[in-house]
């Protein structure tokens, strides 16, 4: 018993040796446009916008810098290398898109790599068309290293989250890889359908009733379960409608009456200080999960990209941790491109 | 989710013992269960449960195999309008929910009634007419217009060929939308794979007036059926790869959003 507790005290590692481990397993991860923040596992970060501004996108493109790979036959590519899992529960997701912008992605690490090097046009092209099989592979690969499954309402989205952890236990056994990026499209996606099923009163006391803020709940304790199993960065988004700027008042008034007539579950808007732009709709369970949170809408300019291409110019703003910069970036072939 | 009580007389590994175990860890439905050193029959009845939970929610899918899903099924179908075609890159895609938003006597109409016509050549086509708009006379007015000129008979019989390929039925309200919804679902359950002229096409014209009326300012039942409907005809458009188009009549101050 006494050499038992003495292995109690005898130390592991030091603090440096253990900041050094933890650094290279689970790096810092700067993802642009989400660059000003540094970005690690256990975190869980919200992407807040109205449809069409291009949160879905950021998603994608945090996924293709995850699958891949670091290194590859010489290449750098920059990635990670490990897995990441989409759960799709808009069911709006383009599988064409999304080979498109890692094949360009591909291409150009790829070319970047050659043009190092000071080839001519044509060395350019027969290296590209000598390259061709090998980007195969390497595709094939990357693509399979992404994970995604759709779900049509909460129950299936419960059943997901709940079989993930076998899922991944799998995934290591046979490819040998983690899981490094949870992403949830959209979060608040079947709101409206949870909060019209009305709770009907079961027989047997011991279980809970399907109602808005048990499902949500249950979705947070299984996440937060699973990330202390798999640690994973988790990225999700969620669609609001922003308010007019010049209407605020009638809007924080609005949302004051109908938060204590109906719903009991959003934030008190008066105790913070930061008076958001859109109407909070997630209960208070996931609000206090999310550690990040990230505002983007498109604008009405337009980024003129040669003749044909006109790109629409999007701004991001941090709301938590909340920094005064605005971001622009613009959507392209490649993915994101930061404007300013 | 099933209480495990119920479950047992499909799955006779869930007995009495597996069920107590649970019911220490708090677990009386399909939930997940903590996996500890326990005995085969344990981990038996915990794999049994695992499976069925497994079976409530659709497949997961690599990159690689969406992809081939994509090239192989999901195709797009031209509306037959030029500049429409343009904006969609080639059409209509297999397997993606295509709106059509306008304000009244915009001509969402004839473009449903266009692409059906097209579609109908060699696919079925259901067309869910919410206003007694679905004209016949349209429909072989746009084939009369593409078809090379020939003996009276020939049209007369690819006429006939292209309408039977068009099945119209009039909805008036959201709940009877559901319903042959439903009905296409089994339908298309039964007949998926066999057979050579298969349903390709989904129109709802339009939708936005069968969700008005369930629509108030602060219900969240009419908001409710709004996003199921959603959600049911993107999951026939992906499972059972079909294009749907639905129109929607925006009345000019109220935007309603469907997801």
């Amino acid at each position: 018993m006494g050499s038992h507790a003495k292995a109690w005290l005898v130390e592991d590692e030091s603090a440096r040796e253990m900041l050094d481990r933890v650094l290279t397993e689970r790096p810092f991860l700067l993802l642009p446009p989400l660059h000003r923040v540094p970005l690690r596992v256990g975190n869980v970060v919200e992407l807040v916008g109205p449809s069409s501004s291009s949160k879905t996108h950021i998603l994608i493109q945090a996924a293709i810098t995850c699958i891949l790979p670091k290194l590859w036959k010489g290449v750098s590519y920059g990635g990670l290398g490990h897995s990441a899992m989409f759960i799709d529960l808009d069911c709006r997701f383009d599988v064409l898109r999304f080979s498109e912008l890692l094949n360009h992605r591909i291409m150009e690490a790829a070319n970047g790599s050659s043009s190092k090097v000071g080839c001519h046009q044509k060395d350019s092209e027969a290296q590209f068309e000598r390259m061709k099989p090998y980007n195969e592979e390497l595709f094939a690969l990357c693509m399979k290293r992404f994970l995604y499954i759709r779900c049509y309402d909460s129950s299936e989205f419960l059943a997901t989250l709940k079989t993930l952890h076998y899922r991944l236990q799998k995934e290591r056994e046979v490819h040998g890889v983690n899981v490094h990026l949870l992403l949830i499209d959209s979060i608040g996606a079947f709101h409206w359908v949870d909060r019209g099923s009305s709770s009907f009163p079961l027989e047997c006391d011991n279980r809970k009733s399907w109602h808005l803020q048990n499902v949500s709940e249950a979705v947070v304790q299984e996440i937060r379960r699973l990330l202390l199993v798999h640690p994973m960065l988790v990225m999700a988004t969620k669609a609001v409608v922003l308010g007019n700027k010049y209407s605020t008042n009638e809007l924080t008034w609005n949302y004051r009456k109908w938060s204590a007539v109906d719903n009991p579950y959003s934030r008190n808007i008066t105790s913070s200080d930061q008076q958001l732009p859109y109407r909070e709709y997630m209960p208070a369970a996931w609000q206090s999960f999310v550690t990040h949170r990230i505002l983007v809408r498109a604008t009405d300019d337009d980024l003129v990209n040669g003749e044909h291409q006109n790109n629409s110019i999007y701004l991001l703003k941090w709301l938590l941790p909340p920094l005064n910069s605005l971001d622009k970036f613009t959507v392209r072939d490649t993915g994101v491109f930061i404007l300013s | 989710m099933a209480r495990l009580a119920n479950l047992e007389t499909e799955y006779p590994v869930l007995d009495s013992t597996v069920r107590n175990f649970c019911a220490s860890h708090g677990i009386f439905s399909a939930a997940f269960a903590e996996q500890n050193d326990s005995s085969e029959r344990l981990k038996e009845g915990i794999a049994q449960v695992l499976s069925i939970i497994d079976d409530m929610h659709q497949p997961w899918l690599n990159g690689m195999e969406l992809l081939e899903d994509a090239k192989r099924n999901k195709h797009v179908f031209p509306t037959g309008i030029q500049g429409i075609d343009l904006l969609l890159g080639d059409g209509i895609r297999v397997g993606q929910l295509t709106e059509l938003v306008g304000p009244s006597s915009s001509g969402k109409t004839q473009v449903c009634l266009r692409t059906a016509s097209n579609v109908a050549r060699n696919h079925m086509v259901l067309y869910l007419d919410t206003g007694n708009s679905f004209s016949p006379q349209c429909i072989a007015y746009f084939l009369g217009k593409t078809i090379s000129p020939s003996s009276a008979q020939a049209k007369n019989q690819f006429l006939q060929k292209v309408m039977s390929n068009i099945s119209c039925h009039s909805v008036f309200d959201i709940f009877a939308m559901f319903d042959v919804l439903h009905q296409l679902e089994s339908y298309l359950r039964c007949q998926d794979g066999r057979g050579c002229c298969q349903m390709r096409l989904l129109i709802v014209d339009s939708i936005s007036s069968l969700i008005s009326p369930v629509l108030g300012s602060s219900s969240t039942l009419g908001r409710a059926l709004m996003t199921s409907a959603g959600y049911l005809l993107k999951k026939l458009a992906h499972q059972h790869n079909l294009a749907v188009l639905v129109s929607f009549a925006r009345v000019s101050s109220v935007l309603v959003w469907l997801n």
